[in-house]
């Protein structure tokens, strides 16, 4: 009866079923940042003046028009770049580079393409000292929810644009990251499937309430995602509005085509169509 | 089926024999001293007192080990150090201007000092194998390392990949399509490699044979050597054609 007791509970150790993960919801905080970047031995101001909190479980989108600094701030989030003034924190750290406590979804998927879709979710719980086992488990875990279990063992080239970046997503969940940061993760993607994607992220984030920093240029994308919609200026990138999107959770593509949804786009369009003008002055 | 592809086939399959017929005439009409030009037949017969009587078997095998043992080791070497030096530019930094000095340098050149540095011994072939492959290999890897997609380095950050894996979990499988053209590129580099090796002194190889077998003036036997040389190097490169369309499988 032991014998058989004992062999049970090996058993259930190799199919390893994690509940509703337990996600972190970090915070995000810029302190008088400015970030610049050097090319042509000239330095260029990228985003300055950059004050901005992010509070735990919430889902903040950054919008402005093209080349205004907001990918480059987000890059400086991730820890790929260095702030040259201010401070940057994440959970009250310093940010000193990338780490697995802020994890990243790409506007070009970057999912490795030797490695199967499993793999590629796996990857970075191996890399945190995981057994292959609970590695396996909690990459399963993320496939699941992001309901792609029929392909654990494809390669990405198989996939969709939009399936690709639900892995992507899911790789990126599945480091339990205090912050999930995306950089225009449904930019590539046609019309339909964007809005499918967009969808899909808030029925996850209403399951998982993680803290989500959103890089966008799409006007309706980021009202439609977000809580918060901070607008940012043309080049040197300042944030010039901080506005806060009340429309009842949860939201469908019907939201859309409220009046409220109207108001908030009539005046975000007005502060970027101010900004990309002022942008195209500049160049001419 | 048409009368065109009929044709093909025809002079596809006719080419091997007419061309052993023609070989065949010109010696046997002593057109040119079928001493020096025997005709396929006598070099079948030098083929067949070899693999009988004589050590084919033992010298197939002695060349084979050298060419496995060389680039093996010049494919391992080159491949660390190219990553290496693909990822660091200290590194890179540091050996490119040795490299730059001795690659182009050819391998057979170093037989003279490889006979003073190890005498006849194996130890000596499989040095010249190794340099000869061990460059190809390297720069191959280098720039494959290098135009590893930024991205993946990226990703492979934000998902906490230590430096050390990065290595191993990204570079490497990013670069292997370049490295497989660099390992096919070495396989006939280390077979023009062994001919130097062995024509420098040996006991035993195929090239060792020829080099015997011309100085007895036993030229069907020279000439079946150099039939089973173009028939190895060619069976090691259509295995690296098998291996490098199965290793690119993800895209």
């Amino acid at each position: 009866m032991m014998k058989l007791l004992k062999s049970l509970s090996s058993k259930k150790s190799e199919l390893p079923v994690v509940a509703e993960p337990k996600m972190k919801r970090g915070s995000i905080s810029a302190r008088d940042v400015e970030i610049s970047f050097s090319n042509d031995e000239q330095n260029h101001i990228a985003a300055t003046d950059i004050n901005l909190d992010i509070k735990s479980g919430e889902f903040v989108c950054l919008l402005g028009p093209s080349g205004c600094g907001k990918s480059t701030l987000l890059n400086a989030v991730a820890g790929f770049i260095q702030a040259n003034a201010g401070t940057l924190t994440q959970d009250g750290k310093a940010i000193t580079g990338p780490g697995r406590d802020r994890g990243m979804v790409f506007q070009s998927h970057s999912l490795f393409p030797w490695k199967t879709v499993l793999g590629n979710i796996m990857h970075g719980p191996l890399m945190s000292g995981q057994s292959r086992i609970n590695a396996e488990g909690t990459a399963r875990t993320f496939l699941e929810l992001v309901g792609l279990s029929a392909y654990a063992n494809s390669y990405p080239k198989v996939l969709s644009g939009g399936m690709k970046q639900r892995v992507g997503i899911a790789r990126a969940l599945a480091n339990y990251p205090s912050v999930l940061m995306m950089d225009e993760p449904f930019g590539a993607l046609d019309a339909q499937t964007r809005l499918m994607m967009q969808e899909e992220l808030l029925k996850l984030w209403d399951d998982l309430k993680i803290t989500v920093l959103f890089v966008t240029h799409d006007i309706d994308e980021a009202i439609f995602l977000a809580d918060r919609v901070i607008v940012m200026s043309a080049s040197p990138g300042r944030l010039i509005a901080d506005i806060k999107i009340d429309l009842p959770r949860p939201r469908n593509s019907d939201a859309a085509l409220s009046l409220e949804f109207l108001a908030f786009k009539r005046q975000c369009s007005l502060l970027i169509r101010e900004q990309t003008l002022a942008a195209f002055d500049q160049q001419h | 089926m048409n009368l065109k592809f009929n044709y093909n086939i025809i002079a596809q399959f006719s080419s091997i024999p007419l061309f052993l017929l023609l070989w065949q005439w010109v010696s046997d009409a002593e057109i040119v001293n079928p001493l020096l030009f025997p005709p396929p037949t006598r070099v079948a017969e030098a083929f067949y007192r070899w693999a009988t009587d004589g050590p084919l078997i033992m010298d197939a095998a002695m060349s084979v080990s050298r060419v496995v043992v060389g680039f093996t080791l010049g494919s391992v070497v080159g491949i660390i150090v190219g990553i290496l030096t693909g990822r660091y530019q200290l590194v890179a930094s540091f050996l490119t201007p040795i490299f730059g000095i001795l690659r182009p340098i050819p391998p057979i050149a170093f037989v003279p000092l490889v006979i003073l540095w190890f005498g006849l011994s194996e130890g000596g072939k499989y040095f010249l194998i190794f340099w000869g492959v061990f460059f190809t290999v390297w720069i191959a890897t280098h720039l494959g390392v290098q135009r590893v997609d930024q991205t993946y380095i990226r990703a492979a950050r934000c998902l906490g990949t230590p430096e050390h894996r990065m290595l191993s979990q990204v570079l490497f499988p990013g670069s292997l399509p370049f490295i497989f053209v660099g390992l096919r590129t070495s396989v006939s580099i280390a077979f023009y490699t062994l001919v130097a090796a062995e024509l420098a002194g040996a006991f035993s190889g195929v090239v060792y044979r020829i080099d015997i077998a011309q100085q007895n003036l036993q030229i069907g036997q020279v000439m079946a050597g150099l039939l089973i040389l173009g028939f190895m190097s060619a069976i090691a490169d259509k295995l690296f054609s098998v291996i490098t369309q199965r290793i690119g499988w993800w895209e």
